[in-house]
């Protein structure tokens, strides 16, 4: 009896913990703007630190689900994707590679004043590239914000994503030929990963629209089928070992390309694709662990300036080159601050893998990841509104 | 502050302004980026003149002064260019159309200019409701009573114009079962409809516009939202009843429609205008807002019912030595072609939306109709 009530308790930590995210970000919102993921992690945080039953990654499914959250919203950006648009302005495309490869190079370099492994250098340069989609995606539809710099972290934070992918798994590959001194593994490894993912998405991607049109499937339905599809497409991943997030990215970018409209009344997946965001960043917040937080602090700050450094100073370069002023230039490379809940599942995806130093590598990178969460958001908030992109709510 | 004094220009000059909508390029909703688009079009010379307006995905161009409809197509199809061009390196289309067929007013950003927020203070939320995109053509007038004149004779006209570039069924979202929903919002507005009938330019300033300043209605001729209104600072008499509609080849041809008109009337063979001309005015123009050319209008001096697509064609045979004076023959051929076969753009709209289900589809053909023109 006694155990059926311990049982029940930890079985409500989760959604008690969820309605609260939920309250204490609509709260704040309200009160001072505050962006609601960010709401969302601080109370995972806290939740993380009185160390609830169930609340860790022990509970099965739960990486699961937090990987098609995370997918719903990939997807999403690839869809906001416009390959056109780079052949009419090749310096968008040009200003997001150069930009991830001065990234990785600049903090590769920044972790050599900390004593850490190569590998781990690596890993860290290789997720220092992304930036967060669930953070971008999800302030940018709260503020219902278009303009340039909008459209740029979108496209950027796709490249950076995709680039990160890539390197990580070159890097994979490299710690898997180290350690087992097998080739055909290593390369089997990444090349599997990378090509077999971006295949899977790019046939459903395809498969998908043709199918809403053969079947004349309503408007409104749309999004309902592309986020089952999405679920199919997380789970075919776990299967085959692959990235459900590349996959949902490729996913997003090749449904666009086949121009099947989203209804815009469904932005973000509409209430489940809330539901599963607060989940989302509740859970990514609760695996930090507190210990490594605050043992990587100085790490963290380090790289967070180094990394916020390379992205702003490129955007700037860029920016006339691309057609918009030097000021929305920056306010485009400040935008690009979250990356920590696309990171961390990425690295919890190697270590299921098998990439047993993604564990240390998290550990090392907690300072960062923490901060970046909490605040990364906000900048991106502030960005969008200095750079007059936001709906003006004021009533006139 | 009275009216200033008509400043007289060359008859029968035409200047075309268009209001044109910024699309996204994703779900196709309106794009509040005039900004981006404005700051990226600063760098080059335009060829014309392009200009913010009221809401942040509405931009208004305007063409020099056109005396035929060569030069006026030609330089229509270079802003065209030069826009599209630039919204290609912005990631942002541009579309014709009168209305967004599902954008949400609410969610469109006013511009930052004094004059739009004071607009915004003062409608609430009609000031949002008029993102809606209209064609105006202005006709120079060699004297302000020649103004009030053809102003007023072209009353029995005006349906014309707005069923063949009525281009706004969809608005909010749903089929409106009107050609142009676009009217119904600048119809809300409290000085909107007809220009008072007087003929004399010495009467409207003096007497009219000096007890409606008294008033404190209004300030200047920027507060009347007439279909046709005298523009003194221009010397022109400007038609405002027009979508935007989706091609400029279609906006060409209402001009020189509207120019050799003038001409016509300028001949002043037909009966002189007077009020009870306006006695079937909003009638006739209820008409061809709700159902296009296929509306039935009367005539005001007959008193007898045609649809309107058989007076546009009446008016047309009268006007083929005028065609040939102006050099627009081509522009005639457009507008016979649309009242006789082609239909109006917003049957055109409403059979992209009929094949596809989706109001975004509908979008996606007014964007790409701008782009290429007529096909």
């Amino acid at each position: 009896m006694f155990s059926d009530v311990n049982f029940l308790l930890q079985s409500m930590a989760w959604p008690l913990v969820l309605l609260l995210a939920w309250f204490v970000g609509e709260r704040l919102h309200e009160a001072a703007s505050v962006p609601r993921v960010s709401s969302y992690v601080a109370v995972g945080l806290v939740a993380s630190l009185f160390d609830l039953p169930g609340l860790t990654n022990a509970v099965p499914g739960l990486p699961f689900l937090a990987n098609v959250a995370l997918s719903l919203i990939l997807f999403e950006l690839g869809y906001r994707i416009n390959l056109r648009w780079f052949r009419h302005n090749p310096w968008v495309l040009a200003l997001g590679l150069v930009e991830s490869v001065v990234t990785f190079m600049a903090v590769y370099l920044a972790t050599g004043w900390f004593d850490l492994p190569t590998e781990t250098r690596l890993i860290i340069a290789a997720l220092s590239v992304s930036a967060s989609p669930a953070g971008i995606v999800r302030v940018a539809n709260e503020l219902r914000s278009a303009g340039q710099v909008t459209e740029r972290v979108m496209h950027l934070c796709a490249i950076n994503c995709l680039v990160s992918v890539l390197a990580l798994n070159l890097v994979v590959g490299y710690w898997h030929l180290s350690t087992s001194g097998d080739l055909v593994m290593a390369a089997f490894g990444s090349i599997h990963v990378l090509g077999t993912s971006v295949a899977v998405g790019a046939l459903l991607g395809v498969a998908g629209p043709w199918l809403l049109r053969s079947q004349r499937i309503q408007e409104r339905d749309v999004t309902l089928v592309f986020a089952l599809a999405v679920v199919l497409l997380t789970t075919m991943a776990y299967g085959l070992k692959l990235s459900p997030l590349l996959a949902a990215l490729t996913f997003g970018i090749v449904a666009r390309e086949r121009r099947v409209h989203l209804t815009n009344a469904q932005r973000g997946f509409g209430t489940a694709g809330d539901l599963l965001t607060v989940f989302l960043f509740v859970y990514i917040a609760a695996l930090l662990d507190w210990t490594d937080v605050w043992g990587g602090m100085l790490l963290g700050l380090a790289l967070i300036i180094v990394r916020t450094a390379s992205k702003v100073a490129c955007s700037l370069a860029a920016a006339r080159l691309s057609g918009i002023t030097e000021r929305k230039g920056l306010l485009t490379g400040l935008a690009l601050t979250p990356m920590s809940a696309f990171a961390i599942l990425l690295l919890e995806q190697s270590r299921l893998y098998g990439f047993d130093p993604a564990r240390q590598v998290l550990a090392v990178m907690a300072g960062m990841m923490l901060v970046q969460e909490l605040f990364g958001p906000l900048v991106t908030q502030r960005s969008l509104m200095a750079a007059h992109e936001t709906h003006v709510t004021k009533e006139g | 502050m009275p009216l200033e004094t008509f400043k007289s220009s060359q008859s029968l000059t035409m200047g075309v302004e268009l209001e044109l909508q910024l699309v996204n390029t994703y779900d196709m909703d309106l794009s509040s980026s005039a900004n981006d688009l404005l700051e990226l079009l600063r760098r080059k010379p335009f060829p014309g003149v392009v200009t913010p307006e009221m809401t942040q995905s509405m931009i208004e161009i305007a063409t020099d002064i056109q005396t035929e409809h060569g030069p006026l197509l030609a330089q229509l199809r270079e802003i065209r260019d030069t826009l599209v061009r630039a919204g290609d390196r912005l990631n942002i289309e541009i579309a014709g159309g009168g209305t967004h067929p599902f954008q949400r007013w609410f969610e469109q950003r006013i511009f930052s200019k004094p004059r739009f927020e004071q607009l915004s203070g003062l409608y609430g939320y009609l000031a949002k409701q008029f993102t809606v995109f209209g064609q105006h053509v202005h006709i120079g007038c060699a004297s302000p009573d020649e103004a009030l004149f053809l102003l007023h004779s072209l009353n029995r006209y005006v349906p014309h114009f707005i069923a063949l570039s009525a281009s706004s069924p969809f608005f909010q979202g749903v089929d409106t079962l009107f050609d142009s929903a676009r009217l119904n919002s600048v119809f809300a507005f409290p000085l909107s409809g007809r220009a008072p009938f007087t003929l004399s330019w010495d009467e409207f300033a003096n007497v009219y516009f000096t007890k409606m300043e008294s008033t404190g209605v209004v300030k200047s001729m920027k507060d009347f939202y007439w279909d046709i209104r005298p523009k003194p600072e221009y010397g022109t008499i400007e038609l405002r009843v027009c979508d935007t509609p989706l091609t400029v080849e279609r906006a060409a041809g209402l001009a020189c429609y509207l120019q050799a008109l003038c001409r016509h009337l300028l001949e002043r063979t037909e009966a002189p205008p007077e009020e009870d001309d306006y006695l079937v005015y909003t009638y006739n123009r209820f008409q061809a807002c709700r159902f296009g050319l296929d509306g039935m209008m009367v005539n005001p001096k007959t008193r007898e019912q045609i649809s309107i697509r058989e007076d546009v064609l009446a008016t047309l045979r009268h006007l083929g030595p005028h065609a040939e004076a102006l050099n627009s023959q081509v522009a005639l051929d457009e507008i016979e072609r649309t009242a006789a076969r082609d239909g109006n753009h917003a049957s055109f709209l409403r059979k992209q939306y009929a094949a596809s289900g989706s109001v975004q589809s509908v979008v996606r053909a007014s964007v790409d109709a701008l782009r290429s023109g007529p096909g």
